[in-house]
């Protein structure tokens, strides 16, 4: 399926659109396990290589801070997903879609699946490398929300454009949300030290 | 041909909205390459080659004043001029004045603009003009109300449309901020000393200048939203009693959120308080106009197969929630102290000013120059590239500021194993380059979109006149007036 979405996207929709996965199956067989892979390798590479963030000297976190913010990371994309589905599903109905949580959360795991892939950067844990790795990664999954949704959801393009450009807005403000959780954790003594 | 400035023949002045619509777009271009450069500047800061007028500190006032006041504010004029015809059916109330306003306010841009590379610069962020300008300013403002308020006063139906209280807020609060903020005691001609000191002063600035924010680059366009997107869409706005709450609870709670810009400063701290709390009240009555707009375009997507226009218009809602969610979040005292000072605010302010306003505006030219001249667009084809070259070089910028502004908040904090400042402001910011590199390439897409935008517009007027439309005969209920 992944290879698919690089090479042959339509077939790939098209093939999603004829199939109705039930939501515990696409959650438990594909998103729990993609989820995993971004704090895994953030882990992995924050614990040998240090962030840099683009400062002199890398940023070595304590082991169990590291685990505990890999951890918060793994919930935070879990929620992103489960989230994300729940808000397209909500959505469906003003778009005419088809309204089964399990086609969602099919549609939302393809569109997230070029980040987990680019998302194997954080094995380097350099900031700006990561964005840069991540940046193309992004347009590529923005793309495959554009292009997909509508055929997944069996919907007409124009339908497709507006509801796509519904859960951009909804995913810019969940990202950013994160940013801000992040911010203030760290202000509380949750990571890094700072003089706060 | 019938004379427009003959105010007793009833066809509506639309030729000052296409000159209007046009300088807006040269500004567009020439206030974005600035933009550019002063990006590339702080990539090689030699870019400058020595010059003064080069510098960054000059060109950056340059770019906003030119943004700001050259593209957005024609771009309103324009769009208010436009719309409060229509919905007063009745011609503009001295279209004279409204040429004078709309020459005035170009010369005072292009003139003002002049005297920042010449180095004249009050020392107020985005209130720079020295008071020669800010007298000038003032005076066109108030020609502008007073076309504005006097074609409503003059009005032929009874209801005042959502989008001219919008564009009312803007007229009343920015006269109101500007002579408030501009009072100054004059030294030599272009130099001049603000009336106010110290605390007082930065209170006074930021009430001012996030509400320049509020009322200009938010009120403002909403009010272009609210007439333009139904008239896209070709049906009402979803709600039309959930837009008038908005607005007043918008204008209400808008005029407290400047002390944010203050937090941790030396003004009172239940100041501080009291402007984070009003700024996280602001999110409701923003997104209940997000929401507005999304349902009302949500039942016409049928028109997006003709419409190269409204697809600007949709995004620019997605990226004006963003705006609107980010702006209280940022405003939370315990997020503030990392993001202030560091790139994430001109990110922030980016996703309104690229994600929002820009697109916006792009939706309405692409809809309105068509209807001004009486002929198809030139090209939907390049239309539809500069959709995806908006979106592209909106989202990177973004992600660049903000990786480049989490890590300066993180950095500029991060404490060293005796409890020192780890690293020092030159360390962090000699990391940055890469950010800005990447920040200078989003703004070059974003311009090269523009620039399509200007070219696909200027073959679409080329050659054309502005066509003269006759406001409808009113009857019925609503024509009490």
């Amino acid at each position: 399926m992944l290879i698919w979405l690089f090479f042959r996207p339509n077939q790939a929709f098209e093939v999603l659109s004829n199939t109705s996965p039930t939501a515990n199956a696409v959650f438990f067989k594909l998103v729990i396990w993609l989820a995993a892979i971004p704090p895994v390798l953030a882990y992995i590479g924050g614990s040998k290589f240090g962030w840099r963030l683009g400062a002199a000297e890398p940023l070595y976190l304590a082991q169990d801070v590291l685990l505990k913010i890999s951890i918060a990371y793994f919930a935070a994309l879990l929620f992103g997903f489960v989230s994300t589905a729940i808000i397209a599903k909500w959505m469906a109905s003003t778009y005419g879609a088809r309204l089964s949580l399990g086609i969602h959360y099919a549609v939302v795991t393809i569109v997230a699946a070029p980040l987990v892939i680019g998302s194997i950067i954080h094995l380097y844990p350099d900031m700006f490398i990561n964005v840069l790795v991540l940046v193309p990664a992004l347009i590529w999954s923005m793309f495959l929300l554009y292009k997909g949704l509508p055929i997944v959801l069996r919907i007409s393009p124009e339908r497709g454009m507006l509801m796509a450009s519904s859960m951009i807005g909804y995913l810019l403000v969940a990202f950013v949300c994160l940013l801000g959780v992040m911010v203030v954790l760290w202000g509380r003594g949750f990571g890094p030290a700072v003089g706060i | 041909m019938v004379s427009e400035e003959n105010t007793t023949t009833e066809y509506y002045h639309d030729r000052v909205v296409t000159t209007l619509v046009m300088c807006s777009i040269a500004w567009a271009v020439a206030a974005m390459a600035v933009g550019v450069y002063v990006a590339a500047e702080l990539v090689w800061p030699s870019l400058d080659f020595g010059q003064p007028w080069l510098s960054f500190g000059r060109l950056r006032p340059l770019h906003t004043n030119g943004i700001v006041f050259g593209f957005g504010v024609s771009a309103l004029m324009g769009t208010a001029f436009y719309s409060v015809q229509r919905t007063c059916h009745i011609p503009l109330f001295l279209p004279k004045l409204a040429w004078f306003t709309a020459i005035a306010w170009q010369l005072g841009v292009l003139l003002g603009g002049l005297s920042l590379l010449a180095g004249m610069n009050a020392g107020k962020e985005y209130a720079e003009l020295e008071w020669p300008f800010d007298i000038a300013i003032a005076v066109v403002w108030v020609c502008f109300a007073i076309v504005f308020f006097g074609t409503i006063a003059r009005r032929r139906i009874k209801p005042i449309y959502v989008s001219n209280w919008f564009y009312g807020g803007l007229i009343i609060v920015i006269a109101m901020l500007h002579i408030g903020n501009s009072l100054a005691i004059p030294v030599t001609l272009f130099k001049s000393y603000t009336l106010f000191a110290g605390a007082q002063d930065a209170i006074l600035q930021w009430w001012y200048g996030h509400n320049a924010v509020g009322f200009l680059l938010t009120g403002g366009f909403l009010g272009m939203m609210y007439y333009f997107l139904p008239k896209q869409a070709e049906r009402p706005i979803w709600s039309y009693r959930l837009s008038i709450v908005a607005f007043w609870a918008f204008t209400y709670s808008y005029i407290w959120a400047g002390p944010h810009h203050l937090h941790f400063n030396a003004i009172p701290d239940w100041v501080q308080s009291l402007g984070m709390v009003m700024s996280l009240i602001l999110l409701a009555p923003s997104w209940a106009t997000m929401i507005n707009g999304i349902m009302t375009v949500s039942s016409a997507w049928e028109k997006l197969r003709t419409d190269p226009a409204l697809k600007f218009i949709v995004l620019s809602l997605a990226f004006y929630g963003l705006a609107t969610f980010e702006g209280p979040m940022m405003a939370i005292k315990s997020v503030n102290i990392v993001s202030h000072f560091t790139d994430w605010t001109i990110g922030h302010v980016h996703s309104g000013a690229l994600g929002w306003n820009a697109l916006i505006t792009f939706g309405t030219f692409y809809f309105l120059v068509p209807r001004l001249v009486g002929k198809e667009l030139h090209s939907v084809k390049l239309a539809n590239i500069h959709f995806w070259l908006a979106l592209a070089g909106t989202m990177l910028y973004v992600l660049a500021m903000w990786g480049a502004g989490v890590s300066q908040g993180l950095l500029w904090l991060s404490l060293d194993e005796i409890g020192e400042l780890r690293y020092s402001f030159r360390d962090i910011m000699a990391s940055m380059p890469p950010y800005y590199l990447l920040r200078l390439f989003a703004g070059l897409i974003f311009l090269g979109g523009t620039v399509l935008m200007a070219f696909n517009l200027f073959k679409t007027i080329a050659g054309a006149k502005t066509v003269q439309v006759r406001p409808p005969a009113v009857h019925g209920a609503g024509a009490s007036l």
